[in-house]
């Protein structure tokens, strides 16, 4: 069985600075696995371990990619590829998911593709959505357990965690399955591999091994500007607490809160 | 920060034992220093991930990434919390080392593979209530019966000695030839008879590291258990130290920077007369200060590691680190609480725990006093000039000046 975890390499969220024009500043930043993806290529090492055959991470990006890449390496992903062309710098969603699906055609014997719900800076969530479309495979999002992958019959049956069912799925392999956070509790990558991994040079595809052309974004960003600010609260004045608690505790009746 | 180029495999260790740190021991650290609390399933877990085998040779199950790793491994380790870094300091830079410097085949296959993954935790004894400095005179004897050896004796301010498996113990085996020659190292495990754990240590700071006296009486130990040779103790401890200063060095490293790290978000985020404290110089001057220190500190550091990983003799180095770093953690730590003001004094910051347990790092593995001695040795042994130790007996006055 070959599984194929899309992953990709965020600047840790809650130290990125925002620039002047409300773009983010992620120089210097210490770079990360999107913390989606780690619990995507947990759930592609469970079904590895379970099935063999190979669990394979792919990215989209730089050079500098690669170091997370490895990270996955050392958790337990048996191969990597790196999508790079100067050509991939710039793209949107749909045109990054036409990379990826023409890189999942050349591979050629992809039972299942992993990968987060969304990406924690670019926050589309539409990219595992549109990788299906384009793969013409089942889709299956917001996934918060995977109760089967099964080779013989080639289906796999999970739940989908919405925001007020749980939904019980099949669907025939191969499929694209997107995962939410905590579907599992991703293991530390082994340091025992550390020293062989750091050395795992993935393999690259450009666009003329994949055989694309004409990439170009269909949506672009022409103007950011920050939400409008929150109205000021009310404050609730009375000479005691049980005054100012009878207020409030009416306040709330009255606009059917409680 | 100014970030140190390491290598890939460096980064790798690094970003992993910086989670492992923020999820296993940042959520603890107060709490474990409050209770005074060993969390020995931290320590297990840290095994089972491979921190506790990082300079060590992957033949029994080492990461092989030398000192420089092992020094990473500090500096991470400490900005969570040094009572943790101090156990496993203990475990890996003392009692694995010696084991990995001093051990046979036979030693190194039935101890510090334990020691590697954590299945057995492990424990180094020198110091004695009446050589501690003076670590060449002690007291602890050990007599050779048939294929045993006998220890009668006490070590004191032994860490992690209390709950480790494995305790490496420096006994007297010839009186007449003292440190040259005349002291040996053991290999004890925890369950020889005559092995006992006396009181654990109040301490101002590294409370959650558990510091105990340890008495030997008649304890006997299999003559398999000498660790490099009879008469080879001392030279051994020595070589264990020389590099054990290198990770002291990079916990330093660790400690000031997440002091300097809490502090540059307190200047900027704190604000006094109308605007953050980051605006007034006073402030800004530290906050250089700080950096200029943890920068030449981290630059020392991993250069005296580079050496020690080159298979070079480093002892000159490794004593300008230790006595560098511990001082100049304690200054940055101390000038981080100046500038939370009352909130570093407050235990809701971990500033006043790291102040508390750096001030032993001036102490511990050879005081500040005696590096400055091995520094000059050393220079003075450069230009062909031994310093001359005179021994002699001194007499104890009657009346103590304090009893």
């Amino acid at each position: 069985m070959h599984i194929v975890v899309c992953m990709k390499q965020v600047p840790r969220d809650n130290s990125v600075k925002i620039n002047p024009d409300l773009s983010i500043n992620a120089d210097g930043i210490e770079k990360i696995i999107n913390l989606f993806d780690e619990y995507a290529i947990e759930e592609g090492i469970i079904w590895n371990e379970k099935h063999g055959g190979k669990l394979t991470v792919l990215s989209m990006g730089a050079d500098e990619w690669v170091e997370q890449m490895r990270r996955a390496l050392a958790m337990g992903a048996t191969d990597s590829l790196l999508l790079k062309d100067p050509a991939f710098a710039t793209l949107d969603t749909i045109a990054a998911a036409k990379v990826v699906a023409a890189a999942i055609r050349k591979l050629g014997d992809v039972d299942l593709i992993l990968t987060g719900r969304n990406s924690t800076d670019d926050e589309s969530g539409a990219f595992a959505p549109a990788l299906a479309r384009i793969l013409g495979w089942p889709q299956l999002t917001y996934v918060g357990k995977v109760i089967d992958v099964n080779p013989g019959s080639k289906t796999i049956t999970a739940e989908r965690h919405l925001e007020t069912v749980v939904e019980t799925v099949t669907a025939p392999l191969p499929a694209v399955v997107s995962v939410i956070k905590d579907i599992n509790n991703p293991r530390y990558p082994s340091l025992l591999k550390i020293k062989k991994v750091a050395k795992v040079e993935p393999p690259v595809w450009t666009a003329a091994d994949l055989g694309v052309s004409g990439l170009v974004p269909t949506v672009t960003v022409t103007q950011r500007v920050p939400p409008p600010p929150r109205p000021s609260g009310e404050t609730i004045d009375g000479p005691d607490a049980a005054t100012k608690v009878k207020k409030l505790v009416d306040k709330l009746l009255e606009n059917q809160i409680i | 920060m100014i970030e140190y180029e390491h290598s890939d495999e460096i980064k790798m260790l690094r970003q992993t034992v910086r989670e492992f740190v923020n999820k296993e021991i940042r959520p603890i650290a107060r709490e474990i220093d409050e209770e005074e609390r060993v969390p020995l399933d931290v320590i297990k877990k840290a095994g089972e991930l491979g921190l506790l085998a990082v300079p060590f040779p992957e033949k029994y199950g080492g990461l092989e990434l030398g000192i420089t790793g092992y020094c990473v491994l500090m500096e991470e380790l400490q900005r969570g919390d040094a009572s943790i870094a101090t156990i496993i300091g203990a475990h890996t830079q003392l009692c694995a080392m010696s084991i990995h410097l001093g051990g046979n085949e036979a030693q190194k296959d039935k101890y510090l593979r334990g020691l590697n993954r954590g299945t057995l935790i492990g424990a180094w004894a020198l110091t004695e209530p009446n050589a501690g400095s003076d670590a060449a005179h002690i007291s602890t004897t050990a007599e050779l019966h048939g294929d045993e050896w006998v220890i009668n004796g006490q070590k004191m301010w032994i860490t992690n000695g209390s709950f480790a498996d494995v305790i490496v113990v420096h006994a007297v085996t010839d009186k007449s030839k003292g440190a040259r020659g005349g002291i040996t190292a053991f290999i004890v495990e925890k369950d020889f008879p005559g092995f006992n754990v006396g009181k654990i240590e109040d301490k101002m700071g590294l409370r959650a590291s558990h510091t105990a006296s340890l008495y030997f009486e008649d304890m006997r130990v299999p003559a398999a258990n000498v660790l490099g040779g009879v008469g080879h103790g001392f030279p051994l401890a020595m070589k264990t130290l020389d590099i054990g200063r290198c990770g002291l060095g990079g916990g330093a490293v660790g400690g000031a920077k997440e002091a300097f790290e809490l502090s540059r978000q307190y200047a900027i985020t704190r604000h006094q007369f109308g605007r953050p404290i980051a605006e007034f110089q006073a402030i800004q001057f530290k906050l250089a200060e700080m950096a200029v220190k943890i920068y030449t500190m981290e630059q020392i550091v991993y250069d005296t590691a580079r050496k020690v990983d080159a298979g070079k003799n480093a002892t000159l180095e490794s004593s300008i680190v230790k006595l560098y770093c511990s001082e100049m953690a304690s200054e940055v730590i101390d000038e981080a609480i100046q500038i939370h003001g009352g909130m570093g004094f407050s235990r809701e910051l971990p500033l006043e725990r790291m102040y508390r347990d750096a001030r032993v790092t001036r102490i511990f593995e050879g005081t500040n006093e005696i590096q400055k001695s091995v520094i000059a040795s050393e220079l003075l042994k450069q230009v062909g000039y031994r310093i001359h130790r005179h021994e002699g007996v001194y007499p104890t006055p009657k009346h103590a000046p304090h009893s």
